[in-house]
């Protein structure tokens, strides 16, 4: 049992990073290794930029020219709408994170902090659950294959054990921060137990996401810009 | 079954293809986008639908595990019956492309997936047919010349007397012209062009060839370039400074999207249009005046896919029929998002997609519907046949002009 907790804790959050770290490389490597179409694809109408397609893409998402698009060619901003908060609060969940990785004191007070993590966690949670009702609904259901269910799946484990983390009494603020701040250092520091068994849950299943992202259609992270500047180029 | 298409689609798959198949999430935006889903509701429309199941063909098989996870088909007569509806009942009109987040190319995935299916022997034979004619045609224009341009002389006749300007001129073949105008089929290209070109006083030649490619609709891109090899040939022989194209969608596209690609320095000199923003260039210059306010039949434009959207020409055939009609009013949605005709990527020319044809146009005929408009302009040969296909089978009522017809019959000399 030691052994295990010993490879858990110790070792393979080393190997899920490097497979999540060179499965990007692998994925991009394999993009740019794919031959490139004798002609250019673009879409109109198209501003000529200067700095190219790469601000073309930045400016496009800036502006959520893409989701007036859907909106008008769907008649329904619902699922669209829900797509993009799904993602923001991804974002904001991470980013009230970082205090737990990087030992930062809490930005503008731990109440703010706690709540924001509440607020966005609830929100992921609850915008994964719709995205699974989505899924689940007519067309969809019939366009989906086992591995998107998994994808979701994966992503409610998550988001489930975080928010039981979140909310436990017994959380230590300072043990895991001491504990990441070891592993990233080599400087280990002593299995965290004051989140209990959510944490072994939680840390296992983003491990497990880590490993997998890259080999899934999770890879459209960094995808989405090298995709989408075929389309300005 | 399949193992022909599974081995083509292989050895052709691009970058942009590579990244469909890896990213797509199937959050299935498309479906909407797309007029051949809109009637039918069947998953096999659903342009995500359409790359999954290229991709479940060409993955690797044989473990239970990923098979289940990857939802792997073992190629039988269902899925070649649903892969021949994916992948045909497409007009390449990349709708989807525009609303999917990733701007993921459906269009390119048919074309490329439809070359594979032609290996199969499962392809639009009469498309790849017409295609290899235009090929072959290079290599025997010396034997057509002569009779194509008495055919011309002919025509020239016609139009002299029927619109009684004896000086019309239409030159073929002429050395040192400034425009090489590149027609399609049929004199229904050639008359308003002699008239507008005649008007504007404009050095021009009409090529021995026509615009149309359709290798370019199954993915056939060597003879695709072949096809278009000969007009460039035409043109350094001659030495034009412009090329114009007709009212043709693809053939512009490939004009604006494949040239640079395929033909590099060769036409790195030469201007190259369509005759859509040549018209509108003529009347912005004053070369060309037309009887403004002639027209006041509620008319409207359809953007065709590969003029608008693929290409960018929105606003030159909107200034055009400004200057003409007096009721000028627009579909909706209109320019980038407007909806496909129904007609486009090949499917005009085989004879079995009639009935898909019809089908596909619903979502046109009610937006020309809903603007109660008498004419529809467009500026595509494909769309036209379409338009005027659908105008006969929902009794529209509704007359189909080229932008050209309606410049031409305005004409002040």
């Amino acid at each position: 049992m030691a052994t295990l907790a010993f490879l858990f804790y110790y070792v393979t959050p080393y190997i899920a990073a490097a497979v999540f770290l060179g499965g990007m490389a692998y994925r991009v490597y394999r993009w740019w290794q794919a031959k490139p179409v004798a002609g250019h694809l673009s879409l109109y109408p198209r501003p000529h930029r200067r700095w190219g397609p790469f601000m073309e893409v930045l400016i496009e998402t800036a502006t959520l020219k893409m989701v007036f698009n859907a909106i008008k060619i769907s008649g329904s901003a619902l699922p669209i709408t829900a797509g993009l908060a799904l993602h923001g609060a991804l974002f904001l969940v991470l980013v009230q994170h970082l205090p737990v990785f990087f030992h930062l004191p809490a930005i503008g007070g731990t109440t703010v902090w706690v709540a924001l993590g509440t607020v966005m966690g609830l929100a992921f949670g609850a915008f994964l659950l719709y995205a699974l009702a989505h899924r689940l609904e007519g067309r969809r259901k019939q366009l989906s294959i086992p591995q998107d269910y998994l994808s979701l799946l994966l992503l409610i484990g998550i988001a489930v054990t975080g928010l039981h983390i979140h909310f436990l009494h017994t959380l230590d603020p300072q043990e895991l921060p001491r504990f990441f701040l070891g592993l990233a250092t080599f400087n280990w520091q002593p299995i965290p137990q004051s989140a209990g068994s959510s944490f072994i849950w939680h840390f296992a299943l983003v491990q497990i996401l880590m490993v997998y992202f890259n080999f899934s259609k999770f890879s459209h992270m960094v995808g989405y810009v090298l995709a989408k500047m075929v389309a300005y180029s | 079954m399949l193992e022909k298409f599974t081995e083509v689609m292989r050895q052709r798959v691009s970058r942009p293809l590579q990244y469909f198949m890896d990213i797509c999430i199937r959050c299935g935006l498309c479906a909407d986008a797309c007029h051949f889903y809109a009637y039918s509701r069947d998953v096999a429309h659903i342009p995500a639908y359409r790359a999954l199941l290229v991709k479940k063909l060409l993955q690797s098989k044989g473990n239970p595990l990923l098979d289940w996870y990857r939802e792997n088909q073992h190629p039988d007569e269902r899925t070649a019956e649903e892969l021949r509806k994916a992948l045909w009942d497409c007009t390449g009109c990349r709708r989807c492309t525009l609303v999917c987040p990733f701007h993921l190319d459906t269009g390119l995935l048919v074309s490329t997936a439809r070359y594979a299916l032609l290996q199969e022997g499962m392809g639009m034979e009469m498309v790849a047919e017409i295609g290899n004619a235009e090929v072959s045609k290079g290599e025997i224009i010396d034997a057509l010349k002569e009779f194509y341009v008495e055919q011309i002389r002919e025509l020239e006749g016609r139009v002299r007397q029927d619109w009684g300007v004896p000086d019309l001129q239409i030159p073929v073949d002429k050395v040192g012209a400034r425009v090489l105008y590149v027609p399609v089929v049929g004199e229904h290209a050639i008359i308003p062009m002699a008239k507008i070109f005649h008007a504007a006083k404009e050095d021009w030649t009409l090529s021995l060839f026509t615009a149309t490619n359709h290798s370019f609709f199954v993915g056939d891109t060597e003879k695709a370039k072949q096809a278009a090899r000969w007009i460039v040939e035409e043109a350094r022989r001659l030495g034009v400074q412009t090329i114009a194209f007709a009212e043709c969608g693809h053939a512009t596209r490939t004009l604006f999207q494949f040239w640079d690609h395929w033909f590099g320095d060769e036409v790195a000199g030469i201007q190259r249009m369509s005759v859509v923003q040549l018209i509108a260039s003529y009347l912005q210059e004053g070369r060309i005046r037309v009887k403004s306010g002639m027209v006041d039949v509620p008319l409207t434009y359809h953007d065709p896919c590969n003029l608008g959207r693929n290409v960018g020409i929105f606003e030159e055939p909107r200034m055009l029929i400004r200057a003409v009609a007096t009721d000028f009013r627009e579909l909706t949605p209109n320019r980038e998002l407007n909806w496909c005709c129904g007609g486009g990527g090949g499917l005009i020319a085989e004879p079995d997609m009639k009935e898909t044809r019809m089908k596909g146009g619903r979502k046109k005929v009610e937006q020309i519907q809903r603007t109660g408009a008498k004419w529809v302009v467009t500026g595509c040969e494909n769309c036209k046949t379409q338009l005027a296909d659908l105008n006969e089978y929902y009794k529209l009522g509704v007359e189909v002009k080229g932008v050209w017809d309606l410049v031409a019959e305005a004409l002040v000399l």
